[in-house]
C-alpha cells in the first residue's frame, strides 16, 4: 500500500475527509487460495470476501467463485459479516477462490457531535469487545508513555485520536515483508514497520488504552489517489480502523486519511482474527503455498 | 469382631450429618441403620467385598491419566426424602429453564445486557463464548439437552448451587449402575424402601435426543460421539450408547458433506440427525476451533447451522458454566422465569469487582479459591489448608487475571456414614443430579450422583482425588402417583438397533445356520 | 453397521485365532526341539520365525528368544501377549457392540496374561487355547448372527487359513518328518481324527491331506477357507447370477478350488512355497474386505491455513 500525506498537528479527524461529490464505482475482483505440492485430499472453508451494505457504500453485485466446484453455503457471522463457508470432497491440486463485487460508495461526513472523556464510560459496556487489550493490539511500552503523555494533554478523546493517528503513523513505516499474520503490534512497533494489519492494530491498541471504543476494519482500497474510469490497476486488501466518538468514525492509519470512496469495507470484528479473507483447513501431506491477489476497476 | 463396632465412633460431626441429628436417628435412615446393626461387622465388610469384585469385573471405572480405575462404590446408601428431593427436583428445573433462556438471548438479542442484568463484558470475556454459533437456533430451542447441576447441604441440612454443568457432564453410567449392584448386594434392606427407579434414564434421554432432531426428520439418527476408549468417561458413553441402543462413533466415523453429517458404515455412508457428543467444544470441529484436533468432525458447526444436525449439547453451552455467571444466575431466575429460586447459590465474591477483591485478598486464607472455568475442583485452593507459597502464588495469579476467579466461604459438606477402615465414619458428600431437557419439560433423574471423599475431612469430593460414589436413594412419596417419567418399561421409542443396523442378516441367517 | 465396529470385530477374529494357533505351533516346535536329539536348535528356530513373519532379529535364537519373541513379549508383534492385547484393546473400542459376556471373557483373558506368562510354557499354551476357545464359545453362544458375527467368522477364518498354512511349512521344513506330522496333527487337535479318517498313521502325504484339504475338519485350510467364503456370501446379502462381484471371495473361492483341484502331490511337493502363495491370497483378501467395507479414506491430518 503505497503512502500519501504527512500527518499535520492537531485538530479534529475529520479534516481528512476526503470524499469527492460524485458516487464512485469501483469493482474488485480478490483471488486467493493454496497450491497443494502434493495435493490435497479435502479442504474446508469460510472465506470472508464479499463487502457490505453500510450507509458509506452500496454493494450492487457480488459473487464468490470456488474451484473446484464446492458445496457452499452462505451467513452472516457474529460480526455481520457475510460468509461463504464452502467444502471441497475431491483431491485437488489447488484451491482458488476468487470474489468479485461492484460497489458503489456513498460516503458521509459523521454529524454527531464528538465526546468528552467522561462521556465514554456510558457505553464501555455495549462496546467492551473493542476496548480489550488483548496482545495482538497492547501497545509496546515506548508507544503507551508517549501515549500517557498524550493523554495528559488531550482534552477531548477526538484530540487524543488525532494525537494516537501520527504517533503511530509516523512510526511505523509502511514495509511488506518484515511482520506475518501472525505478528503483534508490539512487535510491529519493535520493527519499526509493517503492513496495513500492524498498523491497524497499533492504531486500535493506542484508542483502546484510553478507553476508546475501536474495531478494525478489512477491505480493500483503490491504491491511486485519482482513480482512472475504466482502468485495471493491482490492488491490495486493507485494514484501517473504526473509533467510536459520538458515532463510529474511521480512519485509515496507514494513509493518514479518512477512509473515502476509494475504501471498500467488508468486515469488522476486534482484530484480523475476526475478518480473515479466507480461513480453513486441509488435508494434504505436502507443502502448501497461499496466493493472492486483488484488482480493482473504477467504473463510475 | 462384634457388631458394636459398625456404627462406634461416630462423629460428632462438625456440619451437618444426614443420618443423625445430633444423637438422634434420622427416620428416613432407620430401616438402614437397623439392617446395618442386624447384620454386623463381618456380614457388612464381605458384601462390600463381593461389591467392589462385582464392579472390577463389569470394568466400572474411570480413567485418570489413560489408565483404568475402578470407582469405589460405598456399601452405605444414601437416603433423600420425598420432601427434601422435590426442592431439589424443582430448583434444578428452575436452573435449566433459566439458563436455557440466557444462553439463547446471548447467543441471540442479548436483552439481559441491554436490560442491565449481567454485564455485557461478563459474558464476552468468557474464553467459552463462542461467537461462532451466535445466530444459530437449535431445532427445538434446547440448548442444554443434558445437564448436572452440583449441589452440596450446609450446615442446616439445605441444598445449596455449587456449580453448573452445562457442558459435558458425567456420572450418570455411576448412577445406572450403581443400583443393580446394590440391589444384589443389600437385597434386604432394598426391600425395605420404596426408592424411585434410575434406569428410566436412557429411555428420556434418548427421547430428549430424539425431539431435538432437526425439523422434517421424522425417524432421527441418534449417535453417542466420544473422543475414543482413552477418555477418562469412556466406560460412560459405550454404556449410554448400549442402553439407548445407539451407534457410539468417533469423530473419525463420521463425516459432513454438504452441510449434512453421515457415519461410515459397512453399506456406505448413513445420515446422522442427532449427536450427543461428549468432547469438548474446541476439539468438535477442526474447521472453527483448533486445526490439529483429530477428535473432531470438520464442517459439524456449519452443518449445524444449516439445521441438518443438532449438537447435543449446543456448542457454547460453557458461558453458562463460568462460575462468573454462576453468581448471577438467581437474578437471572428473577428476570427470565419471574420467580424466586428454589436453591440458593453458595455466597460468592466476585474479584473483578476492585472492592470485593481487596476484601478476599486480605482474608485469602480463610475462603475457597476457583477459577471461574474450572470444573470438578480442578484448580480451587483451599485457603486455610494452603501454605503460605500456594497463598503468594494465588495472589499473583489473582493480581494477573482477576476475571478468572471467584471466591468462597468454606462450607462444611453435609456428611454420611461410609464404610471405612475403622468402620463406619461420617465422610464428606456431594450431588450431581443430572437433568433432561426434551423442549417441553426438564426431567430430572431422581437420585443423581452422589460423590463421596474417602479421605476423613476431604472437601472436595471428586474421583482424581481418591472419591467414591454412594445409590442415591430418593424415596417414593406414598401419598402421590409415580411420576410417568420414571415408568421403567414403555413400548414407545424403543431402541433404535433393530431398526437400523442389525437388520440385514436375519434373512440369510437360516442358509446355514447349522454349520455356525 | 459402524465400518470401524466391523474393522475391529474382523481384527478381535484374526488377534484371538493367531493368539490361539501360535500357542498350537510353538506347542509342536518346543516338542519337537526337545524330542529331536538330532535337530540344529538355532536352524530351525530361525526357520519358525522365518515362518511366523517375525523380520529384524539379530543374534543367536534358541526356544527361549522364540519364547520371548512369540509369546511373552507384548512389544514383538508377533508374539501371543501382543495379540491378546490387541484383540482386547480393540474390544475395548468396540465395547458397547458386544454383550457383556463377550467382553468380560476377553478383558479376563487379557488380565490373566501376567500370570500366564509365569507358567511352563506347555501350560500357557494350553491356558491360551482353553481361553480362546472359552471366548469363541461365547460368541458362538451370545452373538447375533449380524453383520458384526459375520466380520468375526471371517476374520477368525481368514487367520485360520493363514495359520494353517505356516503350521503346514514348519512341518515340512522340519528334518525328521516323523516326528514333525504327528505334532502337528496334534497340535490341530486333529491327531485322534485323522487317525479314524485314515485308520492308522498313514504318513507324511495323508497326514498333510487332511489338514489342507479336509471338508470335515473345522480347522484344515479347505475347511477355514469355506467358513470364510460363507461370511463372505452373507455380507454380499444378494444373490448374483454368475461369478463373484466380491474381490475378497473371488480371492478365497480361486485359492480353495486350485487346492481342491490340483493333484496334491504338486501341492506336497512344494509345501512351503504353496503354503506362502496362500499366506499372499489371505493378506490380499484381508486387503479387500477392508477396501469394500472399512473405507480407510478417513483419518485425515488437517492443517490450518489463514489468507491475508
Amino acid at each position: 500500500m503505497s503512502m500519501q500525506g504527512q500527518v499535520q498537528g492537531q485538530g479534529s479527524a475529520s479534516q481528512w475527509q476526503s470524499g469527492s461529490p460524485r458516487p464512485m464505482q469501483l469493482r474488485v475482483r480478490h483471488t486467493t487460495g493454496f497450491t497443494y505440492a502434493e495435493g490435497a485430499e479435502a479442504s474446508y472453508n469460510e472465506a470472508r470476501m464479499t463487502p457490505l451494505t453500510t450507509s458509506d457504500q452500496v454493494v450492487l453485485r457480488s459473487r464468490v467463485e470456488v474451484s473446484p466446484t464446492a458445496w457452499s453455503q452462505e451467513y452472516r457471522d457474529y460480526w455481520g459479516t457475510v460468509v461463504t463457508a464452502f467444502e471441497v470432497h475431491e483431491p485437488h491440486d489447488a484451491l482458488t477462490v476468487v470474489a468479485t463485487s461492484t460497489v458503489e460508495s456513498t460516503p458521509h461526513a459523521v454529524d454527531v457531535a464528538p465526546v468528552g472523556w467522561a462521556d465514554l464510560a456510558a457505553v464501555s459496556d455495549e462496546w467492551c469487545e473493542f476496548l480489550v487489550l488483548d496482545s495482538w493490539v497492547r501497545p509496546h511500552d515506548d508507544l503507551g508513555a508517549q501515549l500517557d503523555t498524550l493523554r495528559a494533554s488531550s482534552d477531548t478523546p477526538g484530540e487524543y485520536a488525532v494525537g494516537a493517528f501520527g504517533l503511530v503513523h509516523d512510526h511505523l513505516r509502511y514495509l511488506p515483508g518484515v511482520t506475518q499474520v501472525s505478528t503483534t503490534a508490539a512487535e510491529a512497533w519493535e520493527a519499526g514497520a509493517g503492513v496495513c494489519q500492524d498498523v491497524a492494530h497499533a492504531t486500535l491498541g493506542a484508542l483502546r488504552r484510553a478507553g476508546i471504543p475501536a474495531r478494525y476494519v478489512s477491505g480493500y482500497l483503490h491504491p491511486s489517489t485519482e482513480p482512472v474510469v475504466g482502468e485495471t490497476v493491482e490492488g491490495e486488501s486493507h485494514a484501517w480502523v473504526e473509533y467510536w466518538d459520538g458515532d463510529w468514525r474511521g480512519f485509515d492509519p496507514t494513509n493518514a486519511v479518512v477512509p473515502g470512496d476509494r475504501h471498500v469495507l467488508v468486515a469488522r470484528g476486534r482484530g484480523y482474527g475476526d475478518c480473515p479473507p479466507l480461513r480453513g483447513i486441509y488435508s494434504t501431506p505436502g507443502a502448501s503455498e497461499l496466493f493472492v491477489s486483488v484488482e480493482v476497476t473504477r467504473l463510475r | 469382631m462384634s457388631d458394636a463396632h459398625l456404627f462406634d465412633g461416630y462423629g460428632p460431626v462438625a456440619g451437618f450429618d444426614e443420618m443423625f441429628d445430633d444423637s438422634t436417628l434420622r427416620s428416613e435412615y432407620a430401616q438402614v441403620h437397623a439392617a446395618f446393626t442386624r447384620m454386623g461387622n463381618d456380614e457388612i465388610r464381605a458384601r462390600a467385598e463381593s461389591l467392589a469384585s462385582a464392579y472390577l469385573d463389569q470394568g466400572v471405572t474411570f480413567g485418570v491419566g489413560g489408565e483404568e480405575r475402578p470407582f469405589p462404590l460405598d456399601i452405605v446408601p444414601r437416603i433423600i426424602e420425598a420432601r427434601d428431593w422435590t426442592d431439589v427436583d424443582t430448583g434444578v428445573r428452575q436452573r435449566v429453564k433459566a439458563l436455557e433462556a440466557f444462553l439463547a438471548d446471548v447467543y441471540g438479542p442479548g436483552e439481559v445486557f441491554t436490560d442491565g442484568i449481567v454485564p455485557r463484558e461478563t459474558v464476552l470475556t468468557s474464553p467459552h463464548y463462542h461467537r461462532v454459533v451466535a445466530g444459530i437456533e437449535p431445532p427445538n430451542g434446547v440448548r442444554v439437552h443434558i445437564s448436572g447441576i452440583d449441589l452440596i447441604r450446609d450446615g442446616q441440612g439445605d441444598f445449596r448451587v455449587l456449580e453448573d454443568n452445562c457442558r459435558v457432564p458425567s456420572g450418570v453410567s455411576y448412577v445406572m449402575t450403581n443400583r443393580p449392584a446394590m440391589s444384589a448386594a443389600l437385597p434386604e434392606v432394598f426391600a425395605d424402601h420404596r426408592i424411585r427407579p434410575v434406569q428410566q434414564y436412557s429411555r428420556n434421554l434418548l427421547a430428549a435426543l430424539r425431539a431435538a432432531a432437526p425439523s422434517g426428520v421424522s425417524d432421527p439418527n441418534v449417535v453417542v460421539l466420544t473422543p475414543g476408549v482413552y477418555n477418562s468417561a469412556y466406560f460412560e458413553h459405550t454404556l449410554l450408547a448400549r442402553t439407548m441402543g445407539v451407534e457410539l462413533v468417533e469423530g473419525r466415523d463420521l463425516v459432513c458433506q454438504q452441510g449434512r453429517v453421515s457415519m461410515r458404515t459397512t453399506r456406505g455412508l448413513e445420515p446422522v440427525h442427532v449427536i450427543y457428543r461428549r468432547i469438548d467444544d474446541e476439539f468438535l470441529d477442526p474447521m472453527q476451533f483448533y486445526p490439529e484436533s483429530v477428535l473432531g468432525v470438520p464442517g459439524l458447526v456449519n452443518a449445524a447451522r444449516a439445521g441438518n444436525v443438532t449438537i447435543a449439547n449446543a456448542v457454547g453451552n460453557g458461558v453458562a458454566d463460568d462460575k462468573l455467571i454462576y453468581t448471577y444466575v438467581p437474578d437471572l431466575i428473577r428476570y427470565y422465569l419471574g420467580e424466586e429460586p428454589v436453591l440458593r447459590n453458595v455466597d460468592t465474591w466476585r474479584l473483578g469487582d476492585a472492592d470485593q477483591r481487596e476484601e478476599v485478598l486480605d482474608r485469602l486464607d480463610e475462603l475457597v479459591l476457583k477459577p471461574v472455568d474450572g470444573s470438578g475442583g480442578k484448580g480451587i485452593v483451599i485457603g486455610p489448608a494452603a501454605s503460605r507459597e500456594e497463598l503468594d502464588e494465588l495472589r499473583v495469579k489473582i493480581d494477573a487475571d482477576p476475571r478468572a476467579w471467584i471466591a468462597q466461604p468454606v462450607i462444611s459438606l453435609s456428611t454420611v456414614p461410609t464404610l471405612v477402615e475403622q468402620g463406619i465414619r461420617p465422610r464428606h458428600v456431594d450431588l450431581r443430579p443430572f437433568a433432561v431437557n426434551d423442549g417441553d419439560d426438564v426431567y430430572v433423574l431422581p437420585g443423581g450422583l452422589t460423590r463421596v471423599a474417602l479421605p476423613e475431612g476431604e472437601l472436595i469430593v471428586n474421583s482424581s482425588r481418591g472419591g467414591g460414589s454412594k445409590d442415591t436413594w430418593v424415596l417414593a412419596d406414598p401419598s402421590t402417583p409415580a411420576d410417568p417419567k420414571d415408568a421403567v418399561d414403555e413400548e414407545a421409542d424403543g431402541p433404535e438397533k433393530a431398526k437400523s443396523m442389525r437388520a440385514a442378516a436375519p434373512s440369510v441367517l437360516t442358509e446355514d445356520g447349522g454349520d455356525l | 453397521m459402524l465400518s470401524r465396529i466391523a474393522e475391529s470385530l474382523f481384527w478381535i477374529g484374526r488377534y484371538l485365532e493367531r493368539a490361539d494357533d501360535t500357542a498350537r505351533i510353538l506347542d509342536v516346535q518346543l516338542q519337537v526341539l526337545v524330542e529331536d536329539p538330532a535337530i540344529d536348535e538355532a536352524a530351525s528356530c530361525q526357520q519358525l520365525l522365518s515362518v511366523m513373519g517375525v523380520e529384524g532379529h539379530t543374534g543367536a535364537v534358541n526356544r527361549w528368544t522364540i519364547l520371548d519373541l512369540l509369546a511373552h513379549n507384548v512389544d514383538s508383534p508377533g508374539s501371543i501377549a501382543s495379540a491378546i492385547t490387541a484383540a482386547r484393546e480393540g474390544a475395548r473400542g468396540a465395547r458397547e457392540t458386544l454383550s457383556t459376556d463377550i467382553w468380560a471373557s476377553i478383558n479376563t483373558m487379557w488380565r490373566g496374561l501376567p500370570s500366564a506368562r509365569t507358567k511352563r510354557p506347555p501350560d500357557m499354551f494350553a491356558w491360551v487355547r482353553n481361553r480362546t476357545a472359552m471366548v469363541n464359545g461365547i460368541a458362538d453362544g451370545t452373538m447375533p448372527r449380524d453383520e458384526g458375527w459375520n466380520f468375526f467368522v471371517l476374520g477368525r477364518s481368514i487367520e485360520r487359513v493363514d495359520m494353517t498354512a505356516r503350521l503346514l511349512s514348519t512341518a515340512a521344513l522340519a528334518s525328521d518328518t516323523q516326528v514333525a506330522w504327528p505334532t502337528t496333527l496334534r497340535a490341530c487337535g486333529a491327531y485322534e481324527a485323522f487317525i479314524r479318517a485314515y485308520r492308522g498313521l498313514e504318513g507324511d502325504r495323508q497326514a498333510a491331506e487332511f489338514l489342507l484339504l479336509d471338508r470335515w475338519f473345522p480347522r484344515s485350510v479347505v475347511s477355514a477357507l469355506m467358513e470364510a467364503e460363507r461370511a463372505l456370501s452373507r455380507l454380499e446379502a444378494r444373490g448374483q447370477r454368475s461369478g463373484f462381484g466380491d474381490e475378497a471371495q473371488r480371492l478365497l473361492g480361486r485359492a480353495r478350488t486350485e487346492l481342491e483341484y490340483r493333484p496334491l502331490a504338486e501341492i506336497v511337493e512344494a509345501m512351503p512355497i504353496e503354503m506362502e502363495r496362500l499366506q499372499r491370497t489371505c493378506a490380499a483378501a484381508s486387503e479387500a474386505v477392508g477396501a469394500r467395507y472399512f473405507s480407510h479414506s478417513d483419518t485425515h491430518a488437517w492443517t490450518g491455513g489463514v489468507s491475508l
